[in-house]
Parts: structure tokens; C-alpha cells; sequence
């Protein structure tokens, strides 16, 4: 064919060029279209793949949201459907999954760490700072008094039995790795996590 | 609901749309309803004219050879689209643009495009291959803009009836899921279908041969990036079609969602949005898929 031309040009479509286009050069006048044009706004909205986190099935979400994709652009979720091409579930969902969207705006929803003192009946919020502190210490505590480092018969087992963790579904492998490392490390015999499917 | 839903199995994805026999008739009826009232009034019903024109010559064009059994396997062993434009230089089309220029009624035409339509009538068939090597390499900007449609609408033709007769067995597997798997053109928008085993799945559609094959949702059809999608509509409009944005390779393709609006043919609605395309260019994002039935010169 003799022409060395990029499959991959572009086919742009602008206001100033709708003069040259088809529409102009078949004697059509594109006047009406571009004053119609003047008046419109653009608006932007997302959809984002995501895993629902109510159980291990792991379905796959698609979270729909207005706002573009520009820094400080804030983000409103309207709506969650189930992921058409997820393998897992095909677009569907069960009513808790179905149900996503008031998970997400809930009045209830915690947004922040808080803490209920002993014997309080409120909670009050503390920083992630504090909280991290507050949970740190009371692990360290509590390993120091209950690891065992062998059982009766002398054995080594470095195990610590008093604690248990319970981590989420929407984990990627590599999360779930890490998890793992951190939990078994400690000795934490006790632990289960979602992203195990 | 399918069996394998009740039984606990998943169904599984529909990858491929062969092109229908109804193609053009229904891209008619759309534009002619989209053209009520629209800005474009006067293109969107020259277009319908055209598309009800290529139904007609669809019925009377003469069988073209497709590949035969072994070379359609050879297809699907190395991934190529068994129907390629790349292929040997397509016979009959130059007949068929004849044709249909001859179904066009004259009265209803503008004096410019009377005078492009006999321009055409006596071109030799060197000058007219040479529109569709442009056309087909995507240089746009190399074929005088007044002649593209009829070039377009003739190849189309040529392409829809090869297509229809390989059906099913037309779609080669391998083929990059940014061109048809058919005869490798570029798509020309996306569709997210409604109903069906094909609920709320994306399609790409051919912009030559009509073709439709499955790409996930939320992916640019361009680069494949996954990252920075956004999705660009005209405020107030029923967002039925959108500019599928990519700030990766800072293109779009436009995606019609069929759950807000059954009727939508992929090149009428594309060509009834192009407010869409103006403003989403001023937004920096250049456009990836061609609209056979009109050149922006």
C-alpha cells in the first residue's frame, strides 16, 4: 500500500474544526451546534473497582461518584452495583452487598478512633497517635505476661494465646502476606482473615 | 435466569457480538428519530439517508469471498482478524459506492453535496483506493472531508456483508482488544449493554464492520490503564452517553449506556453527541475512535 501511517491517529473533533469537517464541506451549516455548545457544561463522575467487605466471597463492586478526577475534587458516592465482569459474582449481589451505598453514607459510620474508658458509658474520641499507643501497650502488656515460649513437655512453641486478630477481605495478596508475617511473628496463634479467599 | 445461576455456577462472558443484518436499517430509524429537534438536523438525517441507502445496497451487494475453513484456522492460531483491512486491496465497493450515491435523493441534498456526489461518480478507482488507504491507516486529515461518508458508507457495506456470512466464526481470538477481532479497524464507541447475559457489560463496536467484542469496565480502551478513568457527560443531559477519559494517554472514547437508553445505535448517538466531543477536547483529552460517516477534516 505504500503509506507508512500510524494506525493511532487521532480523529479530533473541535469546535473551531467543525468547519472543515463533513458537515460544512457537504454544504450542512454546523451554526446551530456550535451555538448549542456555548451553553453546555461538562460534569465529571468516576466508577471504581473495589471488593465488598461485608464477607470471604469477595465479590467484586463497582462504586459510582461524581466529582472528576482534578486534586480537591471532592468525591460523592451515589451509587454501588455489583461488578459485571467480576468471576466471582457477575454483577450480582446479595442484599447486605445490594445495601453497600448506606453502608457508606451511614450516620453511624465510625469515622475515627474513639475510646470508652472502664466503666464509662460514652465514647469519646481519641487521635490515631493515641490509639496506636493505647493498643501497643496493652498487646505489649499482655505478651509479656501470658507468651509462652515452651509448653509443658519442654517443647519450644512460642505461642500467645490470649490474643486474637481478625483482619478484612479486601486485601490483596501482598497484604494478606504481610498480615500473616506480622501475626505469626508475634505468636499469635488466634488470627483470621478474610483475604485468606 | 440461566440454569447455571440456580445451580451456583457463574455464567460466563459473552466475548463476542457478531454484526447483525439489521445494522444499517436501525442505525437509520435512530438517526431519523435523533434528528427531531436536533442541532445537527440536517446531517443527522443526511446520515440516516445514507444508512437507509447501504441497507438497501446490503441486500442486492454480491457475495465477496471470505477465507475458507483452513484459513480461517490459521487466523486463529496467530491472532489476526480473518477479515483484515490490511489484506489485498478489496474488490466491488467502488460499485457499491455508485449504487448507493444513485439511491440518494438528489432534491433533498445540499448543491455542495450534489456536486461531491458527481464528483465521485467519475472518479477512476485509483483515486477512490487511495481515499480508502487513508481511511483505513486512520489519516483522517488526508481525504477531502465531503467525500468520506460515501467512502466510509461503501466499505462498510463491502465489510457487513463479509462479516455476516463468517458470523460467529469471523472473530479471531488473539487480536489486541483495541481493534476488531473481525477485520482489525479501530471501535468507534463503547456500549454497556442491558438485559440479559450481557447486563452491564462493555462492548466495543467496530467502526467499520459492526462487530462487537468484550473489554472490562473501567479500563481505557486505548492504553489499557486502569488507573485515572474518568468519565466526562454534559451536565443535565441523561448521561445515558459519556466521554470515557484516560488521564494516563490523555484519550477518550465515548461509552453509550444502553440501561439509560435501549435505543442507541453506536455511530448515530456518537454522532448526535458531538457537543460532547467539543468540550471534552477543550478539556485536553484527545478522541481515539472514528466515525465512518463523518470526517472532522
Amino acid at each position: 500500500m505504500g503509506l507508512k501511517l500510524s494506525r493511532r491517529q487521532f480523529f479530533k473533533v473541535c469546535a473551531t474544526g467543525l468547519a472543515t469537517s463533513s458537515v460544512a464541506a457537504l454544504g450542512f451549516t454546523p451554526n446551530a451546534a456550535l451555538a448549542e455548545v456555548r451553553e453546555f457544561k461538562l460534569s465529571g463522575a468516576k466508577e471504581t473497582r473495589n471488593t465488598c467487605p461485608y464477607c470471604s466471597v469477595s465479590c467484586g463492586v463497582l462504586m459510582y461518584s461524581l466529582g472528576s478526577n482534578a486534586k480537591n475534587a471532592k468525591q460523592e458516592i451515589f451509587h454501588i452495583e455489583g461488578d459485571p465482569d467480576h468471576p466471582i459474582n457477575r454483577g450480582t449481589l446479595c442484599p447486605k452487598g445490594a445495601a453497600l451505598l448506606d453502608f457508606v453514607h451511614s450516620s453511624s459510620r465510625l469515622r475515627r478512633p474513639e475510646y470508652r474508658p472502664n466503666g464509662a458509658s460514652d465514647w469519646q474520641p481519641i487521635s490515631w497517635e493515641e490509639a496506636f499507643e493505647r493498643i501497643a501497650r496493652h498487646m505489649k502488656s499482655d505478651r509479656d505476661r501470658n507468651f509462652e515460649a515452651t509448653n509443658e513437655q519442654g517443647a519450644t512453641v512460642n505461642r500467645w494465646l490470649s490474643c486474637g486478630m481478625l483482619a478484612a477481605s479486601a486485601s490483596s495478596n501482598e497484604s494478606g502476606y504481610l498480615t500473616h508475617k506480622f501475626a505469626r511473628s508475634i505468636g499469635l496463634l488466634a488470627f483470621d482473615n478474610q483475604a485468606r479467599v | 435466569m440461566p440454569d447455571s445461576v440456580l445451580a451456583g455456577g457463574v455464567p460466563s462472558i459473552p466475548e463476542f457480538r457478531p454484526t447483525r443484518k439489521s445494522v444499517f436499517t436501525d442505525r437509520a430509524q435512530r438517526l431519523r428519530d435523533l434528528a427531531d429537534g436536533h442541532a445537527m438536523q440536517e446531517y443527522l438525517l443526511f446520515a440516516s439517508a445514507l444508512a437507509r441507502a447501504q441497507a438497501a445496497e446490503l441486500e442486492v451487494y454480491p457475495d465477496t469471498p471470505v477465507p475458507d475453513p483452513a484459513q480461517l484456522e490459521h487466523c486463529q492460531q496467530h491472532g489476526l482478524p480473518p477479515l483484515s483491512i490490511d489484506s489485498a486491496q478489496p474488490a466491488g465497493w467502488q460499485q457499491g459506492l455508485l449504487r448507493l450515491l444513485d439511491a440518494l435523493n438528489q432534491d433533498a441534498l445540499p448543491p455542495e453535496a450534489v456536486r461531491i456526489a458527481n464528483e465521485l461518480r467519475d472518479e477512476d478507482n485509483t483515486a477512490l483506493e487511495r481515499d480508502q488507504e487513508h481511511m483505513f491507516a486512520g489519516a483522517y486529515a488526508e481525504i477531502d472531508s465531503g467525500r468520506a461518508p460515501f467512502i466510509g458508507a461503501a466499505l462498510q457495506v463491502h465489510w457487513v456483508k463479509m462479516a455476516l456470512r463468517l458470523g460467529e466464526r469471523g472473530r479471531s481470538a488473539g487480536v489486541d482488544f483495541g481493534l476488531c477481532p473481525v477485520c482489525g479497524s479501530p471501535p468507534v464507541v463503547s456500549v454497556v449493554r442491558s438485559g440479559g447475559a450481557e447486563q452491564g457489560l462493555r462492548y466495543l463496536v467496530c467502526s467499520l464492520c459492526a462487530s462487537e467484542w468484550h473489554v472490562v469496565r473501567v479500563k481505557c480502551t486505548s492504553c489499557a490503564s486502569t488507573k485515572n478513568i474518568s468519565y466526562l457527560f454534559i451536565e443535565g443531559s441523561n448521561d445515558a452517553v459519556k466521554a470515557e477519559c484516560c488521564d494516563e494517554c490523555k484519550t477518550y472514547r465515548k461509552i453509550l449506556y444502553l440501561d439509560k437508553d435501549n435505543h442507541m445505535e453506536s455511530i448515530a448517538d456518537d454522532l448526535a453527541t458531538l457537543a460532547l466531543d467539543m468540550l471534552v477536547d477543550q478539556k485536553g483529552f484527545r478522541r481515539v475512535g472514528p466515525n465512518l460517516l463523518l470526517s472532522p477534516g
